[in-house]
């Protein structure tokens, strides 16, 4: 608790309204005077003022100063739980502005209560000091000394009285003579309990030596080794045979400063089970309201992961239990179109089966008989022969087509899944390769392999089967489309992702024609004979094998000088691929003789471009 | 003399017709077109294959692939209208060695049927172990521990693949061309399944093999 030491002495600003001298005064002994009350003033506003420094000191550097690593760590673990806790921050804040609050109400009690105190008493010590003073002054004036024994005895005897004036607080006085009078007949100085000249401020002195009125001021007294009491020294000037003495009657605050002591200790202690208190509410008052919302959050986080059945606790009628019922309604309807949906999905998963089932028994039959009947072509006349031909062919297109349609049917049904594991591209690469050599031949085209070689190998994870199926489309595509033309595949790959690209120097495609190319039962020129009767589905089913794969596939042309479609996969099942090591078209475009390059530019203005998944900007790093 | 052949399939039409052509071919084909007489049709009719739609009335391709495989080794090829992996894959855990998806062509049925009745070749007398498997070649016979295992013939075959060459790793489309007789590429699923099914029969654990094991992104090697 504060100190009066702290508080700097005033002078009593009242000493222009100093009480009139004895005259006016009752008479009465001091013994018959009203007992003498404590009296402080501005020290105590001053006391809390410096209290308050202190302890907002205190505080600042408990908050600020790191007390150790533990608080570091802790200060982050705050951080975090501040950002991601609503009742945390709620609480905080509440018990943050409570404190504000509480220190505010404290303090202004404080000095109110402080102040009034020391007025209470100020004002009790001049009215007892104004009335001892003017006893003591009238029983000077009808002293008859003549000698300084016997004038000191008197003074002394007629002090004495002061001291028995107060009761509440001990009333000390000291008696010195107005420095600066010739008069052989003079009292030395008189004091009781120790009080010297020396304590008394000078200012007050000075005051009371030049004027005569009562006047005052509050110090500081030592009590005891090394403790020091609050105290009102009231000093007046008083007469004793014509020779001025400076009477000054000391009170001891220290009933008053113990008394505000308490006062303050029972503040500090309410406002801290008030804060404490309010902490509490809060966290009721939070914890009720967040709870539900956390609550609604799991929840919530469940359904998103697929758990539909997933509901709230609906607990009486209040906002809560009305969040918690909407919301269930809102999982009921949601929980309601998934399950539609997906029944949906299985019935058309189911109905693709089922029609697939049903065509191919009797499309195996007339297959079997076409083929045997086809056998036998050679023992037929010329019509029969030729009819058992178309016979034949159409059927095998027929199938082709069939097989074409319930692999997309299975895609758009979402029943196609991805059967990877690692393997060896090249593996498919030659496997295509061998299979297309007919192809090839019947083309006049010569299919070439350029493989980058680097460190990362070649294994990718794919499911072969539909890697194959892409292959085998764009080559087989090239192919036909090459007029003739070397067909070259390019190969390359870096640490996470494997490119193929397969380019011809054949007619080439338009802007138009680039971007329908994946586009289902396109044809890239209506006008030419459908001569390896192809379903034109091929690159919409190769477009959804890549996505299955998280891959990219990519088409380039330039009419006359042939196109490039460019398979992109990413290493691992389920990551992302990087850019393409393959530029499209690898090598540039007009190299239409089919020679390889080893280094690829990008590709000039003049060429379209197409993507069919993603948005990879193209990059003209072919390593080649 | 001409090899028997079961027709399990309910399709009349495509039924008689894999007859004409199995005649053609040299067979001697027998019908059935009920699941739940198959078993009976099976015994009476004796047929060294089976030819099974997975699609049956009353009981089903599958059901009546695991009654004739509970007795007898006989090869059964099935015949799949759906090539969905799991019906696939279902019918080969059932019990049959290999599978035709329709719609298939006569020559393609043909050269499946004469893969799996691959006369055996005249075995010397050889016996191979891998870990603690012994396998007598000739005598067409596993032990484990001195306890007799029983392998179809197409398991057989796969065990000593793997056996007689126990440093080489064998991809799945060499197994396809050694085992099964296939020169392209079918469908590896199948070199699989039938490992699977080889290692629930051999393998003390099936889910850490000792027998046969895995290479990852290549294939199979026999274990030590």
């Amino acid at each position: 608790m504060t100190k009066l030491e702290e508080h700097k002495p005033q002078l009593g600003g009242g000493s222009r309204a100093a009480l009139p001298a004895a005259g006016s005064e009752p008479t009465d002994g001091p013994a018959d005077s009203p007992t003498p009350r404590l009296a402080r003033l501005p020290m105590i506003l001053g006391r809390i003022k410096g209290s308050l420094r202190r302890s907002g000191v205190l505080l600042l550097r408990w908050v600020l100063r790191p007390a150790g690593h533990w608080l570091d760590r802790r200060r982050r673990g705050v951080r975090r739980r501040w950002r991601t806790s609503l009742q945390f921050r709620t609480v905080l804040v509440t018990l943050l502005i409570a404190f504000i609050a509480l220190v505010g109400v404290g303090a202004y009690l404080s000095s109110q209560i402080a102040n009034g105190l020391f007025q209470e008493r100020l004002q009790q010590a001049k009215q007892e000091s104004s009335r001892g003073i003017s006893q003591v002054q009238e029983s000077f004036d009808n002293a008859q000394l003549s000698d300084v024994p016997a004038a000191s005895t008197y003074v002394r005897d007629t002090l004495k009285l002061l001291e028995v004036g107060g009761t509440d607080d001990t009333r000390r006085y000291l008696m010195v003579l107005v420095p600066g009078q010739n008069n052989s007949l003079f009292v030395a100085t008189v004091s009781s309990g120790g009080i010297t000249p020396a304590i008394i401020p000078d200012e007050l002195r000075s005051a009371v030596q030049g004027h005569s009125g009562q006047y005052w001021q509050s110090m500081s007294l030592s009590a005891g080794s090394n403790e020091e009491h609050p105290a009102l020294a009231v000093g007046s000037n008083v007469n004793l045979l014509g020779t001025h003495y400076e009477l000054y009657l000391i009170y001891d605050l220290n009933n008053a400063q113990a008394t505000l002591n308490y006062i303050q200790s029972v503040l500090w202690l309410g406002g801290g089970i008030l804060l404490l208190l309010i902490g509490g509410i809060a966290l009721y008052v939070t914890r009720n309201v967040v709870l539900p919302i956390s609550q609604a959050a799991a929840v919530a986080e469940k359904l998103a992961s697929g758990q539909l059945q997933e509901r709230m606790v609906v607990r009486g009628e209040d906002e809560v239990a009305r969040l918690a019922s909407s919301f269930n309604r809102m999982a009921n309807s949601l929980q309601e179109q998934i399950n539609q949906l997906a029944a949906l999905s299985h019935m058309q998963q189911s109905f693709v089966s089922d029609v697939s089932h049903e065509l191919r028994t009797p499309l195996t039959t007339v297959r079997m008989a076409a083929e045997v009947l086809f056998d036998a072509r050679d023992s037929f006349d010329p019509v029969n022969k030729r009819s058992a031909e178309l016979l034949y062919h159409q059927v095998e297109r027929f199938q082709a087509l069939l097989a074409d349609l319930l692999e997309i049917s299975r895609f758009d049904a979402g029943a196609a899944v991805l059967d990877a594991e690692p393997g060896d591209i090249y593996a498919v690469i030659h496997n295509v390769m061998e299979g297309a050599q007919p192809l090839a031949e019947r083309c006049g085209s010569v299919l070439n392999l350029a493989a980058a070689t680097d460190i990362y190998g070649s294994v990718v994870d794919m499911d072969p089967r539909r890697i194959d199926r892409i292959l085998r489309n764009l080559v087989v595509n090239a192919l036909e489309h090459g007029d003739g033309k070397p067909v070259e595949i390019f190969v390359a790959s870096d640490a996470d992702t494997i490119a193929v690209a397969v380019r011809d120097h054949g007619i080439g495609m338009s802007a138009g024609e680039v971007t329908r190319a994946f586009d289902r039962f396109w044809r890239a020129d209506p006008a030419r004979a459908r001569t390896t009767g192809g379903s034109g589905l091929g690159l919409a089913i190769a477009t959804e094998d890549t996505r299955l794969h998280g891959g990219l596939l990519e088409a380039w042309g330039k009419p006359g000088a042939g196109s490039c479609f460019r398979l992109t996969l990413p290493r691992r099942s389920g990551a992302a691929h990087g850019p393409s090591p393959v530029g499209l078209p690898p090598g540039g475009d007009d190299d239409a003789s089919g020679n390889l390059h080893l280094t690829g530019e990008p590709a000039p203005a003049a060429e379209f471009e197409a993507k069919v998944t993603g948005t990879d900007p193209l990059s003209g790093r072919a390593v080649l | 003399m001409k090899a028997r052949i079961l027709v399990v399939d309910d399709d009349e039409a495509l039924a008689e017709m894999i007859g004409i052509v199995l005649r053609n071919d040299g067979f001697e084909p027998f019908f059935c077109a009920d699941g739940a007489q198959a078993l009976a049709a099976f015994r009476s009719s004796k047929p060294d294959l089976v030819l099974l739609d997975l699609m049956l009335p009353g009981v089903d391709g599958i059901e009546v692939c695991r009654q004739i495989r509970a007795e007898s080794d006989v090869p059964i090829v099935m015949l799949t209208a759906k090539s969905d992996t799991s019906d696939v894959v279902r019918g080969l855990e059932s019990g049959a060695d290999d599978y035709v998806p329709k719609p298939f062509k006569p020559a393609e049925l043909v050269a499946r049927v004469r893969a799996r009745l691959r006369p055996g070749d005249q075995k010397a007398p050889e016996t191979l172990t891998i870990a603690d498997v012994s396998i007598d070649v000739a005598g067409h016979a596993v032990h484990r521990a001195g306890k007799k295992i029983s392998l179809t013939p197409l398991e057989f075959d796969l065990l000593v693949a793997l056996a007689r060459k126990p440093w080489q790793v064998f991809t799945r489309e060499l197994l396809l061309e050694q085992v099964w007789g296939y020169r392209h590429a079918a469908d590896t699923r199948l070199v699989n399944v039938h490992v699977q099914r080889l290692r629930s029969k051999i393998e003390q654990d099936p889910e850490a093999p000792e027998v046969v094991l895995t290479v990852r992104g290549v294939g199979y090697r026999a274990g030590q």
